[in-house]
């Protein structure tokens, strides 16, 4: 059984299946909308096919049982799989024995052999520099019978790069499970002036109580020409204990930290409008009177017996932009109601009991949409990322080389043999010792 | 003179070495080769010139930012990236068939950039959350890889030909074999490159929206995609996978990559509505 196991989780078919059917499954996350209301989900399949869905957590399914089982499968299977191989690398990089052995000679991916009547001296110079010229500095090992090796490589931590992506992806993985466990994420909306200490998680997963009051003292909001939002902030405080414990802007990408939460910007809205200035111009005399009003607050008219209130405000009516209810109270008659807009758009107004009414100005009170997260995974995650760069540099842009060469024979006729290995990339430099070696043993007989 | 004018010549040019380097193949002449180069790197001089242009473009109107903010300069720079790939893998394996395609792939997604009606070139101010140091890195290196997908699409595409079709064009296809390790080569360094766009995405989502991972639709497409090639990565090295299987997965992983680049945007709805 035991055995069994281990062999499921060494395979690399067992990965390249995981990968694929992560995959798959991932896309169906991307058309079914996650962490709706239950009633939406309710409402848009019938009961049989939902209570199917539901069952498998479709709609957070990236947080259900299976899709956790799933990373879980691929963690032990990542686990495994780098564990075998880390002997053989060690291996690699720390060789046991430096002598050196015949072997690679005749097993080696890359041989050659040449012979050559030169000198000897001669002979190991031009090798020297062969070695030198395609790998690094060699090791020369003369032996008692006259052979002469030398050995040089280089690039060998370039075999920890694999190492170091599947590690980083384990702590990838386990950062990403410490966050989901231990960690949150919410938004809290505040009104101008107003303060809160309570997050609304996202995905329905009910609140959050910070444990401190969050304040919103300002709110600024720029548009650029089109309307477009340029930049909003909110100037914060931190009200721990009645006191006040820290303070500090956030705008769009620039969050501010306060005992290991995050507080992004996130949006903003409109949560009211006050201090209404509504001129009236009297039809008869031409006069202007400022009115300046709160909703549903009577204001009496100038020169008149009826008096004036707004009902209703909306932030734009029908594409004309702004626009406020007014109700007209004319002593002995009927409510008269209307639309009045904003003066800046050249639209003719009706004349009410009178007068002409305009929308002059207004007070908008915006509140702050906040993102309050917590991750402890997060340092996890980035030693992950960073690990996984160095991982893939070294293995990238380095490549394990290394170069045998013997020479053996007697006094009129020497051997020269040569045996190679690289990591990747073997043609080019199988080229390019065929190439040099050519070049250093110019005249000497090819085997 | 300005930046979309000076596109649509890169368009035309990137037409001409298309062509240029087909009929070098045809013909079989290395001089031709050798001219279609000089043109598609004429054509990546002036559309960086028009992006550099572009930029400094938009600083003169009061927004500045580097051009790599809405659909429209994004295809640019998805064309620009191909061509820079090109030029960049030619050092080691020069192949005109390889140049025919990627010239090809850059003139059509400069023609759809400017003469499709829903793309805007005008520029545009950044809204907040695109106000970020991250912006470039996380550009850049999703670009780049999805350049090297596209080329690695069009070797596997060619691979299939190859092998399957039954005519004599084939004999003018480079070696099968050619074929099969570019598009291994684009692959693994596209993965490479599509790593760091994910982690640079991260770190910028983090800031952003308070968190380095969301599942929104495009942290997940861009995922999948990664999965698919990193089954592609593992199937080879470590199973030995080659030929019509590797291409069938190289194509499905391009599918992959046009749907987190465009179907994204265009069918799901999320954060990252402005690609």
């Amino acid at each position: 059984m035991i055995k069994k196991l281990n062999k499921l989780f060494s395979s690399v078919r067992l990965t390249i299946f995981l990968f694929l059917f992560l995959a798959v499954t991932s896309i169906l996350g991307t058309i079914i909308q996650q962490g709706l209301p239950v009633e939406r989900y309710k409402a848009l399949y019938s009961s049989g096919v939902f209570s199917v869905l539901k069952f498998f957590d479709i709609f957070d399914m990236y947080h259900s049982w299976w899709f956790l089982f799933l990373l879980v499968l691929l963690s032990i299977n990542i686990t495994v799989c780098t564990s075998r191989q880390i002997p053989r690398i060690i291996k690699l990089i720390f060789p046991e024995k430096k002598e050196v052995d015949d072997s690679v000679f005749r097993s080696s991916q890359i041989r050659k052999t040449f012979q050559s009547q030169k000198k000897l001296s001669d002979i190991e110079r031009q090798s020297e520099m062969l070695i030198k010229s395609l790998v690094g500095n060699p090791v020369k090992i003369k032996k008692e019978d006259g052979t002469c090796y030398f050995f040089a490589e280089k690039g060998k931590y370039s075999r920890l790069g694999m190492i170091f992506v599947h590690i980083s992806i384990l702590l990838i993985l386990s950062g990403g499970l410490i966050g989901t466990i231990w960690g949150f994420n919410g938004q809290m909306n505040i009104v101008e002036g107003n303060r809160s200490d309570t997050a609304i998680l996202f995905g329905g997963k009910g609140t959050e109580k910070l444990g401190f009051d969050v304040s919103c003292d300002d709110f600024t909001v720029e548009f650029y020409k089109t309307g477009m939002p340029k930049e909003y902030k909110t100037d914060l405080t931190i009200i721990d204990d009645e006191k006040k414990a820290a303070s500090g802007t956030i705008r769009v990408n620039h969050p501010f930290f306060y005992k290991g939460l995050k507080f992004c910007q996130a949006t903003y809205g409109i949560a009211g409008v006050s201090d209404f200035k509504i001129v009236a111009k009297n039809s008869l005399t031409g006069g202007e009177t400022v009115l300046k009003l709160n909703m549903m607050k009577k204001v009496p008219l100038p020169e008149s017996n009826s008096s004036f209130a707004i009902a209703r405000f909306v932030p734009d009516h029908g594409g004309m932009g702004p626009a406020v209810l007014g109700v007209l109270l004319e002593p002995g008659k009927a409510h008269d109601i209307f639309w009045i807009l904003k003066n800046d758009r050249n639209i003719n107004q009706q004349q009410r009991g009178g007068f002409t009414f305009t929308l002059k100005d207004f007070t908008k009170l915006y509140y702050t949409g906040i993102q309050v997260s917590k991750d402890p995974g997060v340092p996890l995650v980035w030693i992950g990322f960073c690990l996984i760069i160095m991982g893939f540099i070294l293995s990238l842009f380095f490549a394990h080389k290394r170069i045998w060469l013997r020479i053996s024979g007697s006094q009129d006729k020497n051997e020269i043999s040569i045996a190679a290995s690289v990591s990747k990339n073997r043609k080019p430099f199988e080229e390019k010792l065929e190439e040099y070696s050519r070049t250093a043993f110019y005249g000497f007989t090819v085997e | 003179m300005n930046d979309t004018f000076l596109i649509s010549i890169v368009t035309f040019t990137y037409f001409s070495a298309a062509v240029a380097f087909l009929a070098s193949i045809i013909f079989r002449k290395k001089s031709v080769d050798k001219l279609a180069l000089i043109i598609t790197a004429a054509g990546l001089t002036l559309q960086t010139s028009a992006i550099i242009m572009r930029w400094i473009h938009s600083y003169k109107l009061g927004i500045g930012h580097a051009p790599l903010s809405n659909f429209y300069e994004s295809l640019v720079f998805f064309s620009w990236s191909i061509i820079f790939v090109y030029l960049i893998m030619r050092r080691r394996y020069r192949n005109s068939l390889v140049g025919t395609l990627s010239a090809f792939f850059a003139f059509l997604i400069l023609s759809y950039a400017s003469l499709s009606g829903n793309v805007n070139c005008t520029i545009q101010p950044l809204i907040p959350a695109l106000q970020s140091n991250w912006l470039i890195s996380h550009v850049i290196s999703s670009f780049l890889a999805y350049a090297c997908f596209t080329i690695a699409f069009g070797t596997s595409i060619l691979y299939l030909f190859k092998i399957k079709a039954k005519v004599n064009i084939v004999d003018l296809l480079p070696d099968a074999t050619f074929l099969d390790e570019v598009t291994y080569k684009m692959i693994s360094i596209g993965f490479v490159l599509l790593t760091l766009g994910i982690i640079t995405g991260a770190a910028w989502a983090d800031r952003a929206w308070g968190r380095y991972w969301g599942w929104d639709p495009k942290e997940t497409w861009s995922l999948i995609t990664w999965l698919i090639y990193g089954a592609f990565l593992h199937a080879r090295l470590a199973r030995g996978w080659r030929g019509i299987k590797m291409s069938l997965v190289s194509i499905i992983g391009f599918i992959a990559v046009i749907f987190t680049y465009l179907g994204v945007n265009y069918i799901l709805s999320g954060l990252h509505s402005y690609l």
